[in-house]
């Protein structure tokens, strides 16, 4: 039973991913990937790690899909068909992806999994306390070197998004130009 | 208690394992919950749009509809009829999958989310360990069904709805995630039942001074926006949009649109009721033990739906009251309003809870 | 000084929000005492009318089928999409002087907007707005109106 529930969520991730890939327009891969997204978030609510799939499913589909959605709806054509890519290219990408298969089942078979006889904690508390545990195993000086990352990334967006304060000055020409201009008119 | 739905549910249980194999069992009682959140669907999408035309009718000193049924009771009933058996039309050029797909993604989504809701006493779907996140992460995926129905109808007006409407839902989560961070940093737990046991003294609004009181504001505000309701409407402004990322709808698939809308207010007021007011936790005054068990008397569902039906009342009273914002008025509001309070009082809320000055 | 024009800001922000909020809390609580809805096709014996609602023009004659029109065109001039025609005659006075007099008042229903200024133009305030809004035929030509009456004439003494 189980089993079953774990392969038909690992062909619904693999079915979607492929579909991203092939569409032909980029709105639809977009929302193929979505789903792959959904169906890896899926795969960790089956597997009882709630706290990772909510994550998943806030930073990926509440997050990064959503940006990426913005992105296609700001360019234009979004609703074309894709040109086909050169066979030059096709030929590249297939053998990038048997490459990076080949590698993945090496080190699949090399590592030969076994299962853990400790049972999962899944309480959100435990993963907090490590994430700010300066003892041994604890997470606190990553967290804090990628929340530095993070406000330093922040700030960079802001300097870029913020609006020049400095008045708009008015080039003298111009209004020169008007002034002069009118009592041409009134005259002629 | 005379009237429990736990024991209800404890009995169904028992007897439904005692009797049949596990697998079976548990397929029934999937099958018992499918018809019972289905049931609940249809009922709330009748009351709801009837509350929400009766509000505004006193709001504006009108009757509201007043001829199908006593006092037009069954207005609602003869609209859904009416829907049912309209032609859902798909209009030429559109992505026909996508453009079927995404009222059903709302509709599920706004399904999936009930599961954490804590009804009445021991009576919940699933008390999920994350509850609170659950919500926030699930409710995040239906701004996607709202940007595919804007793109798949291949329409101007439905675009800008759909854009609209994704700025204002992912900028206005943060807010609200944050105002229930704050909730949740002072019942020290995610899942609902600990949420609520926490408030068995009393309810946080009362209970939590003032951040609290700063977070049940912004919470409301927030939610406000996140069901695309008045005045944060943009997405569907009908002045400016006609529809919005629904223009192109018609008959059912409207309608399951329409239903999600009305769900999702009854979802994020459930939360709200259950975040604030302590859920199905009946009201309590210190030492007053006749005025207590007088409270404890009337049932935990009740309680309940007493409490998000009064939230959702607010919500109505914003919607018949405010002018609709600008795009740039809603953006700034989020961002220059409302995130930075909210952040400054999950601060303020982590030094009450760890100092301890709540009651 | 940021901050407190900051919160200042959000107070004043609030305080208006509220304000809002109450009228309409005021008005729901108190929607059962005052009902603006008229129910038009059940009440219309006891219908109330607002003062100030415009039906169409109608020129009021007394007993005597006497009107106040004196024929000056200035209602015609003030109309704005050419709703009234005014036909005028000339009568002979006892005194043997031709006297100017209206012969038809010509109004199109069907093109008025109810705007008053043929009412507001009026020197002798013959014409007014009644309140009737009824106004459905089934054939255009019957929203053409004769204003004055059969063998009507200009009351005695307006100029």
């Amino acid at each position: 039973m189980a089993q079953v529930i774990f392969y038909i969520i690992g062909a619904f991730i693999l079915g979607m991913a492929i579909l991203a890939v092939t569409a032909k327009q980029i709105f639809r891969s977009a929302i193929w990937l979505l789903f792959s997204l959904i169906g890896v978030a899926s795969l960790y609510f089956w597997m009882e790690m709630y706290f990772i799939a909510a994550v998943q499913i806030i930073v990926y589909v509440g997050g990064i899909i959503v940006l990426v959605i913005f992105a296609i709806f700001l360019t234009h054509q979004s609703d074309e068909d894709m040109p086909q890519p050169s066979l030059k290219r096709k030929i590249a990408s297939a053998l990038a992806i048997l490459l990076g298969l080949a590698f993945t089942t090496s080190l699949v078979f090399q590592y030969g999994f076994t299962p853990s006889p400790i049972p999962f904690d899944t309480e959100v508390n435990r993963i907090g306390r490590q994430m700010l545990n300066t003892g041994d195993g604890g997470f606190a000086l990553p967290f804090e070197a990628i929340s530095m990352l993070l406000l330093a990334a922040m700030v960079g967006c802001i300097v870029i998004a913020m609006r020049d304060s400095r008045p708009i000055q008015k080039t003298e020409s111009s209004s020169s130009n008007t002034l002069q201009n009118h009592p041409q008119e009134m005259n002629t | 208690m005379m009237f429990s739905l736990e024991n209800i549910t404890n009995s169904i249980h028992e007897w439904l394992y005692a009797n049949l194999n596990a697998t079976l069992a548990l397929i029934i009682e999937f099958a018992i919950i499918g018809v019972l959140v289905i049931g609940l669907f249809a009922a709330l999408g009748l009351v709801l749009i009837m509350m929400e035309r009766k509000v505004s009718s006193w709001m504006q000193l009108r009757l509201g509809p007043n001829r199908v049924g006593p006092g037009g009771m069954f207005q609602t009933v003869a609209d859904t009829i009416k829907l049912i058996v309209k032609e859902g039309m798909t209009p030429d050029r559109v992505d026909k999958l996508l453009f079927n797909l995404a009222p059903f993604i709302v509709m599920v989504i706004a399904m999936v989310v009930m599961a954490p809701i804590m009804f009445a006493k021991g009576f919940q779907i699933w008390d999920i360990n994350i509850g609170v996140l659950f919500v926030l992460a699930v409710s995040s995926i239906s701004v996607i069904g709202i940007l595919i129905a804007g793109w798949a109808s291949n329409n101007k007006y439905s675009l800008l709805g759909a854009m609209r409407s994704g700025a204002q839902i992912v900028s206005y989560e943060l807010s609200a995630g944050l105002s229930v961070l704050a909730i949740v940093v002072l019942s020290g737990g995610l899942r609902m039942s600990t949420i609520i046991d926490a408030q068995q003294t009393g309810w946080w609004l009362f209970k939590g001074h003032i951040p609290a009181i700063i977070a049940f504001v912004i919470f409301i505000i927030a939610v406000t926006a996140e069901t695309n309701r008045a005045p944060f409407d943009l997405a569907e402004a009908e002045s400016e949009l006609t529809g919005g990322f629904h223009t192109e709808y018609s008959g059912m698939k409207f309608a399951l649109f329409f239903l999600a809308e009305y769900v999702n207010i009854f979802v994020v007021c459930a939360i709200g009721a259950t975040l604030f007011l302590g859920g199905w936790m009946p009201f309590h005054i210190g030492n007053w033990q006749a005025f207590n068990h007088v409270m404890d008397y009337i049932p935990s569902s009740i309680w309940f739906f007493g409490k998000t039906f009064l939230l959702i009342f607010i919500i109505m009273w914003f919607r018949w009251t405010f002018p609709r914002l600008r795009i740039d008025q809603l953006l700034q509001l989020e961002w220059k309003y409302l995130l930075p309070i909210s952040m400054f009082n999950l601060l303020l809320a982590t030094v009450v809870a760890i100092a301890g000055w709540h009651f | 000084m940021g901050l407190r024009n900051y919160l200042s800001d959000v107070a004043s922000g609030v305080k208006s929000l509220l304000t809002g909020m109450k009228v309409t809390g005021r008005l729901f609580l108190r929607h059962h005492k005052e009902k603006i809805t008229q129910q038009y096709p059940d009440n219309k014996d006891t219908m109330v009318y607002p003062e100030r609602f415009r039906g169409e023009v109608v020129m009021p004659h007394d007993d005597n089928n006497e009107h106040a029109c004196t024929g000056c065109t200035a209602c015609e001039l003030a109309c704005p999409n050419g709703t009234i025609k005014i036909i005028t005659k000339f009568d002979v006075t006892p005194e043997g002087k031709r006297k100017k007099a209206i012969d038809t008042f010509i109004y199109h229903l069907q093109l008025c907007t109810m705007c008053n200024l043929c009412i507001e133009a009026c020197p002798t305030d013959a014409i007014k707005m009644a309140q009737t809004f009824e106004h459905s035929v089934f054939d255009r030509s019957q929203l053409i109106k004769k204003l004055n009456q059969e063998g009507s004439k200009i009351r005695e003494g307006v100029e």
